[in-house]
């Protein structure tokens, strides 16, 4: 069965910080290969994280392979901003002679959302035009950053009508909320605030931002693994099972709030949150990657099967 | 080791580190404390998400101050010698206020806060959050008597950020490249903004080939409304910096064990060590607890030994993956715990905090974690 997601041709991938939204990232990218769907994966944070956990070298601004059928590349303002502008003027030379004045770097640097604007107009470029990928996933910043970037094109457009960058911002926009080619994917860890942050989120999604929303992943969840009488005999079992009794008492606390925030955000969000497993490893790298996008594969199966 | 009491005589705290480690727990919790301790202490904060409004007890926190009433702390079983303050910050305000501040004239301040790009730049500008935040210390540690204000920092993408941008800002207020490029439009003044041409420049019309005119246009009105207001703004960001390199001032650490925020955590070290503001204290936030191995084998007997039913050995197999699992998860904590603190050195104090049963929401909570800062849990 094709997965309805990974049709698309743009994944936003954003939640609170600290939440898993690299990794969420990195393993839907390995699920959408798998699928055999060509896929890049773009970052945007200050440094590269995504090609470790894909287990890959550092891919840097230029396009690499991380992992098969997987290409990662690091965006950042400057070279996001010198690829733009050989775009739009096409001679290297004037390129250099505008572009390269110190002066006017300076400039570039001063002018208010000009640095979003390039790196989102490299996602959209490979996302709307490139043919060479069928899919491209934004691992996006935090909530707050990632609202901020998201409404760039928006409000920019505001201000800016003529030109070539009105002209594509109105294209990044155009992918951007359009709910065939785009989807915005929430993470949230089972605590409060991440919680409450995807929600306001999605209701700013639904809402001003008016972008599509996708699938809602709850990462790090404990299933239950002691029933209440087992946790009661345990914890009247004397000093001897003291310890035994307090880690398997702290187990199913944390089951219990993982079940309390999955029935939140399925209560708030009108859709059921998928489930992505609490791993227990010392070192957090590929191999815990790949699992977890084999649960996220069975995941989205199971729920677009149910939807469709 | 215990934080030293001595951080709360500090006249402004700032908590900084990446995202989700617990940075607004952490001010709270400071605050809190001061407040206990009998200073007069104000916590502010740029909190999307309502977090210290909910664990103060308050339901929402607006751009003013708000103190923390006496009962709130009764609750928790305390009664504070001084008091407590929260607000959180509105970057546009913030902003408008700045502006009104400093525009020479009415008419001025309404083209500042007319002006399309000015809104987009309140609101959008890199480092602006960061900046305003540091702003508003200043301006509250002028214009109030807090003994002590404790800054919760917006998280950033970029370590640096905090730090750099007051001069990004005065890079926007006081652009040499814009004014060189948009002379012609600048020249033409308050009597007709409408950036006729270019001056002719190549440089410019290139430029407005790639950005369009309006953007151009904008940029020149919007230089042209902050002429003159430029001076108040650099004096201003330059006594913010002074304050914050001084001696009144300190920065706390916050993290949590996790691999990544630690790796943050080590990065913003250095880049306060570069900008040679120490670093007061760091906090490692959530930390899992050590506990004792037990075999399968030794539950099963402990079990049987307890009379607990256990058939086929399940609950015994299930409790020691539980073990396993957790004294996993401490050993994971005490690897980055270590590294932070071979990357800190002997010279700042590093204090753990255990990871709480219960999410800190209330007075109470965050009196337990001040307990696992200053009295070391007792």
């Amino acid at each position: 069965m094709p997965s309805e997601l990974f049709s698309k041709r743009l994944l936003v991938v954003t939640g609170k910080g600290g939440v898993g939204k690299s990794t969420v990232s990195a393993a839907l990218a390995l699920a959408a290969a798998a699928r055999g769907k060509r896929v890049l994966v773009c970052e945007v944070a200050a440094r590269e994280r995504l090609p470790a956990l894909l287990g890959g070298e550092p891919a840097g601004p230029e396009i690499s392979e991380a992992a098969p059928g997987v290409f990662s590349v690091h965006v950042l303002p400057p070279d996001a901003m010198r690829e733009y502008a050989l775009m739009v003027l096409r001679y290297k030379a004037i390129y250099k002679a505008v572009f390269e004045n110190r002066l006017v770097r300076y400039f570039l640097r001063a002018v208010p959302s000009l640095a979003e604007i390039v790196m989102l107009g490299k996602v959209w470029w490979h996302a709307a035009r490139d043919e060479r990928f069928d899919l491209v996933i934004l691992d996006a910043p935090a909530t707050g950053h990632a609202v901020s970037l998201l409404a760039t094109p928006a409000n920019m457009l505001q201000i800016v009508s003529d030109g070539p960058l009105a002209r594509d911002m109105r294209e990044m926009q155009a992918l951007l909320t359009d709910p065939a080619r785009t989807s915005v994917c929430l993470v949230a860890l089972p605590e409060e605030m991440p919680v409450n942050e995807a929600i306001e989120l999605d209701a700013q999604l639904g809402g001003t931002l008016a972008l599509p929303r996708g699938p809602v992943f709850l990462n790090a969840f404990n299933e239950t693994r002691f029933t209440p009488g087992e946790l009661a005999a345990l914890e009247g079992g004397g000093a001897r099972l003291a310890a035994a009794a307090a880690v398997a008492r702290e187990y199913e606390d944390r089951a219990d709030i993982c079940l309390h925030a999955e029935d939140k955000l399925r209560v708030e969000l009108r859709r059921q949150p998928l489930r992505l497993p609490m791993l227990y490893a010392q070192d957090f790298g590929p191999r815990q990657v790949q699992l977890i996008a084999r649960v996220l594969a069975e995941g989205l199966a199971a729920s677009e099967g149910i939807a469709s | 080791m215990t934080l030293s009491r001595q951080v709360l005589d500090k006249r402004v705290l700032a908590c900084v580190g990446s995202g989700g480690v617990g940075k607004t727990t952490c001010s709270a919790a400071l605050g809190v404390r001061a407040a206990v301790e009998g200073k007069k202490a104000l916590v502010l904060t740029i909190d999307p998400a309502r977090r210290l409004a909910n664990s103060l007890g308050l339901s929402s926190l607006g751009n003013v101050e708000t103190r923390i009433s006496d009962e709130q702390f009764r609750r928790a079983g305390l009664t504070p010698k001084g008091a407590l303050w929260a607000m959180t910050l509105d970057l546009k305000l913030t902003w408008d206020e700045l502006v009104t501040r400093y525009a020479p004239s009415e008419k001025r301040r309404e083209q500042i806060l007319g002006n399309r790009l000015y809104r987009q730049l309140s609101t959008a500008l890199a480092g602006s959050l960061e900046y305003m935040a540091m702003e508003k210390v200043y301006g509250l540690s002028q214009s109030r008597d807090y003994d002590l204000i404790v800054l919760d920092t917006p998280p950033t993408t970029h370590a640096l950020d905090f730090l750099d941008a007051p001069n990004r800002l005065l890079d926007v207020l006081d652009n040499d490249a814009a004014k060189w490029l948009l002379t012609p439009a600048l020249a033409a003044g308050e009597v007709g903004l409408k950036l006729v041409n270019l001056g002719g420049s190549y440089v410019a019309q290139t430029l407005a080939k790639f950005t369009g005119v309006d953007l151009l246009r904008e940029l020149a009105q919007f230089l042209v409304a902050f002429g003159g207001m430029y001076d108040g703004f650099k004096e201003r960001a330059a006594r913010v910096k002074e304050l914050l390199a001084s001696e009144g001032a300190g920065f706390v650490l916050v993290t949590s064990p996790g691999p990544l925020p630690v790796d943050e955590a080590i990065f913003f070290a250095q880049a306060l060590r570069e900008a040679r503001i120490p670093v007061q204290a760091a906090v490692v936030n959530r930390v899992y607890a050590e506990r004792a191995p037990a075999s399968v084998a030794e539950l099963g007997a402990a079990l049987a030994a307890e009379n607990v039913p256990d058939e086929g050995g399940s609950l015994a197999t299930r409790v020691g993956r539980t073990l396993a699992n957790y004294a996993e998860l401490a050993r994971a904590d005490r690897v980055q715990i270590a590294r932070l603190a071979a990357a800190l050195g002997p010279g700042t104090p590093l204090h753990q905090v255990p990871r709480l049963a219960k999410d800190v929401h209330d007075i109470a909570g965050l009196w337990t974690v001040d307990r696992h800062l200053f009295d070391g849990g007792a």
